[in-house]
This record gives C-alpha cells, sequence and structure tokens, in this order.
C-alpha cells in the first residue's frame, strides 16, 4: 500500500481522501433544510407549507393511524419484493443463461422498464378491484423489471477468461453457475436490487393512492380532501424515513456479499 | 449455377429467420397473446377486455370514431410535459454542471439530491393541489411535478458527467494556457455531453412518468381523464388499448432521444446513471 | 534554459498519516538544446519534477526558473506531451493539434496551416479529419507530439510519453523523435522508466531515487549525435550496454530498499 500511494503522489492530494472535514457539509446541508423548512413555513403562513414543527405535532398526533397504516404497507411492500426478488432474478439468469430466451423476452422487459409504472395500474385495478392484490401488482411492476435487466447484464459480463478457466479446469456447466457465474454476477444483481428499493417504495405508495383503500397512500389522498397539508407531510417524512432505511437494509446485505470487492471499485 | 446460389440463398435466410430476435419476439408476443385471450374467453368481465378486443380498439382510439377525444387528451396531457421537460433542461443541467465542478456546492447539495432521488413525488401532489390550484386543467401544479420528477435525473447526469471528465484532459488544457472559460467550453462541456444525453433520456422517463401519475392520483386531464372515463363506462378494450399506446408514446419519445444520443456523441459509448423514478 | 535550486515538494498524507515528501532539494540544470532523461523508479518523484517544471503543481522550497524566469504556472514556452495522449475524442486531429495556437488566440486559418504542416511532420499527413477514437495508440500520440510542437516551445516535457505503447511502436516513435529533436533541437526533458529508453535518447541521464525523490547521479551519454538513423548499432554498441549495466545496478539497490521495508509487496506492486 504504502509504496503504491508514494507513487501517485499527485493522486494522493485529491479531495476525496480529505478525509474527516466530509461530515460537515451534509451535516449543514441537514440543518438548512430543517432551519429553512421552519421558517420559511412560519414566515408565509400559508395552509400548504406548514413549518416543520407543526407537521411533527401532527405526527405525534396521528400516529396511531400511520402506525396502523404502516404495517399494512409494509406488509405490501414485503410481499411485494418477495416475489419480485425471485421473479425478477429468475427470469434474468433464464434470459442470461438461454440466448433465445433473451431474444425472446428483451425488448418487452426494456419496454416495461421504460414505461411509466402507474399507468398499468387501472389494469390490475380491472383485474382484482379494491383488494390488496391490486397494489402488490403495482409494486411488482414498479420494481420488478429493473432487476431483470440488471441480471441479465450481470450474467452476460462475467469475465469469459473466469469461465474459459473454470472449464479448462473441468469444471461441469453446473458447477461454472455455482462457483464462477452467480459469485461474479453478484455486484451487478445487488446493484439491481438496491435500486429495486427505492422503486418499491414508490410503487407502494403510488399504488395505495390510486386504490386509496389502505395503508399510508390513503392517509396521503385523505390529507389531500381535508386539505391538511400537515397530515400529508408528516406520511411523507415517515415514507422518506422508510425508503432510506429499506436503501440501506439492502445495502447492508450487500456489503456482506460483496465484501470480495476491493473498496475502491464499490 | 444458378440453382445452388438461390438454394444457398434460400438456406441462409430461413437461418436467418431462425436465428433472428425477431422471430422469438414474435413468438413471446403471440404465446402472451394466446393465454390472454385463453384466460378472458371464459370469464367474461366488464372491464377485463380479450386480447383481440384490446388490438382491435387501438386503431380504433388512433384513427377511429374516438379519435378526436383520444389526441385532445394527448394535447392536454402533452402540453404539461412539453413546459415541464424544457424547464428540468433550462435548470438542471446547468445546475448539475456546476455542481459537479464544485466540490464545495456538491458536498452540500448531495443531501438535498439524495432525498429528491428517494422521494415518492407523488405524495406532494396535494401540496401542489391546495398552492396551485386545479383551475384550467391544472397546468400549473401538473408542469411544477413533471419539473420535481424529471429535474434529478438531469443534475444528476450533468454532474456525473463533469466528474468523470479525464483529469489529463483538464491538465493538457492548462498546460496549453486555457482559462477556466476555455476549459469548459473545449473540455468540460464536450467531454459531459453523453452523460447529460443520458441524463435527458433517464429525466424524459421520468417526466412521462410524472405526467402519467399526477393525471392519475389526483388532477384526473388529459389521458388520466380518458382512462377513467373508459373505467367508468366499462369500456375494458379502450382501456387497454390506451393504456398501451400510453405506454408506446413513452417508447417512442426515448427511442428518439436515444437516436439523438447517437448523433451528438457518436466518439464514445454511452455511460448510464441513475435509472430509479 | 531550466534552473531549479533547492526544490522541495509534499503532498498531504491520506488521512492525517505523514505527508508524502515527493521531491526534497532537488538541483538540476537543463541546458539550452539539450535532450535531458529522467530516470527512476516508481516513486521517485520524476513526474512531480516534471509537473513542476510545467507549473501544474507548485513546490513547498526552492526556485525553478524556466529562461531566467520563476515558474509560477503554465507558459506558452513550455509544451507537454502526456502518457495517456490526453487527446480530445470529440476533435479530430486537426482540430486536437492546433489546440495550443488556438488557446494562445491564434486565428482559425493560421493555426490550421501549421497543424497541418506539423501532422505532416510526425507522418500523419491525410488523418487530419479522423477522430482520435479511429487511430492506434502510436498514431495517437503522434498525434500529442504534433500539438506540443506546434506551439513551437522552448522546452519540451515529456511525461512517460511512449509508457503506453507496445514494444514495437515504441521503438518506431523513439525514431520519429530522434529525427524530429535532431532537426529542431528543441530543449527536451523526458521522463521515463525505461534504461534502454533513457540511454538511446538522451544527452544526459538523471538518475533519482525514491523516499524522498532526489536525485541520485546524472550520467552523460557519449553516443554521438545523430542517432536516429542507426539506433539499432547504438543500441547494440559497448558504451550502451555498459551504460544501461550502470544504471541498473544503481536502480537494484534501490529497488532492494523497497524489499527490506515492505517485505510483502514488493516483486507485485511493481509495474
Amino acid at each position: 500500500m504504502a509504496t503504491t500511494a508514494a507513487a501517485t503522489p499527485a493522486r494522493v492530494a485529491s479531495p476525496r481522501f480529505s478525509g474527516r472535514l466530509d461530515i460537515w457539509p451534509t451535516v449543514a446541508a441537514f440543518v438548512f433544510l430543517i432551519g429553512g423548512w421552519e421558517l420559511l413555513g412560519r414566515a408565509l403562513q400559508q395552509e400548504f407549507f406548514p413549518p416543520l414543527s407543526k407537521v411533527l405535532t401532527k405526527l405525534v398526533e396521528v400516529q396511531a393511524e400511520i402506525f396502523a397504516a404502516l404495517a399494512i404497507s409494509l406488509q405490501n411492500l414485503v410481499i411485494a419484493f418477495a416475489f419480485s426478488l425471485v421473479f425478477g432474478i429468475g427470469l434474468g439468469l433464464l434470459m442470461g443463461a438461454f440466448r433465445k430466451v433473451d431474444a425472446a423476452l428483451d425488448v418487452y422487459v426494456n419496454a416495461l422498464l421504460t414505461a411509466p409504472s402507474l399507468v398499468f395500474a387501472p389494469v390490475f385495478f380491472a383485474i382484482w378491484g379494491l383488494e390488496r392484490w391490486s397494489v402488490i401488482a403495482v409494486i411488482v411492476m414498479y420494481c420488478v423489471w429493473i432487476m431483470v435487466v440488471n441480471t441479465v447484464t450481470a450474467v452476460r459480463t462475467v469475465s469469459i477468461e473466469l469461465l474459459e478457466m473454470g472449464e479448462s479446469f473441468g469444471a461441469p456447466r453446473l458447477k461454472i453457475w455455482t462457483r464462477i457465474v452467480l459469485p461474479s454476477a453478484t455486484p451487478l444483481i445487488m446493484a439491481g436490487v438496491r435500486l429495486a428499493m427505492g422503486r418499491a417504495v414508490k410503487g407502494m405508495l403510488n399504488g395505495e393512492m390510486f386504490i386509496a383503500i389502505v395503508g399510508l397512500g390513503k392517509l396521503v389522498q385523505d390529507g389531500s380532501r381535508a386539505f391538511d397539508a400537515s397530515l400529508v407531510l408528516a406520511v411523507l417524512v415517515v415514507i422518506i424515513v422508510i425508503a432510506f432505511i429499506c436503501v440501506w437494509l439492502v445495502q447492508l446485505i450487500d456489503n456482506r456479499l460483496t465484501r470480495w470487492l476491493p473498496k475502491t471499485s464499490r | 449455377m444458378a440453382e445452388t446460389t438461390l438454394r444457398i440463398e434460400r438456406v441462409s435466410l430461413v437461418r436467418r429467420v431462425l436465428d433472428s430476435s425477431t422471430l422469438y419476439r414474435l413468438i413471446a408476443l403471440g404465446v402472451f397473446g394466446g393465454l390472454w385471450q385463453l384466460a378472458t374467453l371464459n370469464h367474461k368481465s366488464l372491464l377485463i377486455p380479450t386480447f383481440a378486443d384490446t388490438v382491435a380498439a387501438i386503431p380504433d382510439l388512433l384513427f377511429g370514431a374516438q379519435s378526436s377525444a383520444l389526441w385532445n387528451a394527448m394535447y392536454q396531457s402533452n402540453i404539461a410535459l412539453v413546459i415541464g421537460f424544457a424547464i428540468s433542461i433550462v435548470l438542471g443541467i446547468p445546475l448539475g454542471l456546476l455542481i459537479g465542478r464544485f466540490h464545495r456546492i456538491e458536498r452540500f447539495a448531495s443531501l438535498y439530491l439524495n432525498i429528491l432521488l428517494v422521494t415518492p413525488m407523488a405524495a406532494i401532489i396535494p401540496l401542489l393541489v391546495m398552492s396551485l390550484g386545479i383551475r384550467d386543467g391544472a397546468v400549473p401544479a401538473r408542469v411544477t411535478l413533471i419539473v420535481l420528477f424529471a429535474i434529478v435525473m438531469l443534475i444528476v447526469n450533468s454532474r456525473a458527467g463533469i466528474r468523470q471528465v479525464d483529469p489529463a484532459l483538464i491538465e493538457m488544457a492548462r498546460c496549453f494556457g486555457a482559462g477556466e472559460l476555455s476549459i469548459w467550453r473545449r473540455i468540460l462541456i464536450p467531454s459531459s455531453i453523453p452523460a447529460i444525453m443520458t441524463g435527458v433520456r433517464l429525466g424524459l422517463g421520468r417526466a412521462i412518468t410524472g405526467m402519467v401519475v399526477i393525471e392519475l392520483l389526483l388532477i384526473a386531464v388529459g389521458l388520466g381523464s380518458l382512462i377513467q372515463r373508459f373505467e367508468a363506462r366499462f369500456e375494458g378494450a379502450h382501456l387497454y388499448a390506451l393504456i398501451i399506446i400510453v405506454v408506446f408514446e413513452a417508447l417512442i419519445l426515448i427511442q428518439v432521444v436515444r437516436w439523438i444520443e447517437r448523433v451528438v456523441a457518436p466518439w464514445r459509448k454511452m455511460p448510464t446513471f441513475g435509472g430509479g423514478r | 534554459m531550466i534552473e531549479i535550486k533547492g526544490l522541495s515538494k509534499a503532498f498531504p498524507g491520506r488521512r492525517g498519516s505523514e505527508p508524502v515528501q515527493a521531491l526534497k532539494d532537488v538541483d538540476l540544470e537543463v541546458r539550452d538544446n539539450e535532450f535531458l532523461t529522467v530516470l527512476g523508479p516508481s516513486g521517485c518523484g520524476k513526474t512531480t519534477l516534471l509537473r513542476v517544471i510545467a507549473g501544474l503543481v507548485g513546490h513547498d522550497t526552492g526556485t525553478v526558473l524556466v529562461e531566467g524566469k520563476p515558474v509560477t504556472g503554465p507558459g506558452p514556452e513550455r509544451a507537454m506531451v502526456f502518457q495517456s495522449f490526453a487527446l480530445m475524442p470529440w476533435d479530430n486531429v486537426l482540430t486536437n493539434v492546433a489546440f495550443g495556437l488556438e488557446m494562445q488566440g491564434v486565428d482559425k486559418k493560421t493555426r490550421e496551416m501549421k497543424a497541418l504542416e506539423l501532422i505532416e511532420m510526425v507522418g500523419l499527413g491525410g488523418f487530419e479529419k479522423r477522430l482520435p477514437g479511429e487511430l492506434s495508440g502510436g498514431m495517437q500520440q503522434r498525434v500529442g507530439l504534433a500539438r506540443a510542437l506546434a506551439v513551437s516551445p522552448k522546452v519540451l516535457l515529456m511525461d512517460e510519453p511512449f509508457g503506453a505503447l507496445d514494444e514495437q511502436t515504441r521503438r518506431l516513435l523513439q525514431e520519429e523523435l530522434l529525427r524530429i529533436w535532431e532537426a529542431t533541437r528543441t530543449t527536451v526533458v523526458f521522463i521515463t522508466h525505461s534504461m534502454e529508453e533513457a540511454v538511446l535518447l538522451g544527452d544526459r541521464v538523471v538518475l533519482m531515487r525514491p523516499r524522498p525523490g532526489r536525485i541520485d547521479q546524472i550520467l552523460e551519454v557519449p553516443m554521438a549525435r545523430p542517432r536516429s538513423t542507426h539506433l539499432d548499432s547504438v543500441e547494440s554498441s559497448g558504451e550502451f550496454t555498459a551504460l544501461v549495466g550502470l544504471l541498473w545496478n544503481n536502480l537494484r539497490v534501490m529497488h532492494s530498499d523497497v524489499r527490506r521495508t515492505h517485505p510483502a509487496t514488493q516483486a507485485e506492486a511493481r509495474p
């Protein structure tokens, strides 16, 4: 390490390594955000933009409702995400393994990834009506395709040298998959899962807002109908926290699964 | 002689058809349509049309009796998209470039960008409605939402574009006496164009999402209100056909941007960033 | 041409660790019309030395004079050739070669005429409309060389310019560079990590040693000029072999320095 660091002195000076002061701008930005929200809210005196303190008061006030809604929402999220993991990575591996499957499906998968996912909500509503499956289907629609696409790319970009190495040592096809393809593909697959997590949370809220019978999405719609901006923002704060926690959880798993990656390329 | 060449040609044609992806795509479409048709034939439902009815409804919407309703809705929806996306480009790209060039701003801004990326923007629609109203098709509220959806992608990718500029190029320019202005004009901007265009493409995707989301969730105008009308009248085939048309609009628009990407930056393959929505 | 006295330069260390002393008390004079090669193992500060002369990084102590004037930043009398070529992939060969003149505010017609002349000189006539991505590595570095020569510099600074090229291309470009240099006699400071290259091209070889970066010794190269016409016989001469051998004996000691202090990282840390 010491020798390579000395070998490129110019690069050592790059700001990425300048160390401890790094978190201060973030802290400042956070304080600025909180303070700015509070002050602006007080100054504006507008119904649609209440100060943070009012939103937090509201949050405490309706916590029972929010927790009940949250429980339902998270259930939807977990069911949909679990299904998407199995289906998305499974389909991705199939498409990665068999050229013909890939040829048959790649345009459609890409189209579904590009298309605005919520546009399919009326279809699901037509099929399942007000049941929770409508919401779950919306969440799946939001998050599954990015996993498929990333998994296909992950399988396709496994180093040919490694594959040839496996073959030259006489590894059977199955062994090549379990010992070489899957481990090499894990980082990219996990990157897809991470993106999918963020999308899933959005799908959850949007789906629930569309169906508007259960969960956090319904609370937002309630707040909207009652012109209660505090309620809307309180739910939004909860959603943002949930989203950060979910993505962070995926990141934790990712870090465990891909510990062998050199730190710099992470 | 001629006969053998002909036969070789025919063989290679068969081969080419068998090897081409188009065949498999058509097979996949056929299987999907067939399953749909089978599933719906036996379970007659008002809102779930058969595959054949849905396919037949597409030309009806585009050119038939319903076409004026469709094109009207298209215009209403897309006017907000055009304005919103234009604003996103004009604000987002310069902002992203500045953030990318100056690390101080970057550190400060990254928290906000992360929040913008993670926040489900749909939740703030009620606030937009409360503040901007829904009179005259709610254009200000819709435009604002589309900007909020799209601008992050433009900022984040323009920033990435600046940050991945080869430092050797900047150093080279400084060596030959270039000032900050020349460095921007001759190095930073051209070098960032592929990433900026990627941002434009992803941003467009998100702008379309924003357009659809606000119309479906809260302010039923344009395509959103047309969808609701078909739903209320149980015109399942038209409902499904309309959804397919909206998806196709998105795909066509994004394909156009892809094409522009290739034209303006032919010297290198496009990197991609983000892709969340 | 260039006078360096008591030059020291340190870079801040990573996360509070010790600063890296890239250069310490370097004294060096580069004579007019001299081809000076600088050789040393990784981490000896040779690239930093070049970047200080170029005015791309500042220095802590000492003086650096080019034509009697202290270096405060890049200047038109110095032009650099980069290891990574540093060509703008969106501009064609002509625009790339004319870049230095463009920055000096030379009008389009004049600078393109000058650029064409140099494109011809480095053997790329007919390629002026190509994009760098369509050229081989050797051709790209010819463009880099032409771009540097186009501004008619007093000093040509070359930072391992052939380091990214394969052996055969490298040899062709060495010949080309010597041929051009023998015609123009521009002062050259040439960084390399190849002993053969240093001896083959240079009038003098500056040998540097690492931790901290400093000058070990300066060797005169006795072989006569011009050499470009008979590089092969230069390379098989006894003087050449003796000098390369001498350099390697000195370099080997520097490497075994490293081995004693970092037993785990010796072999694989060396390129």
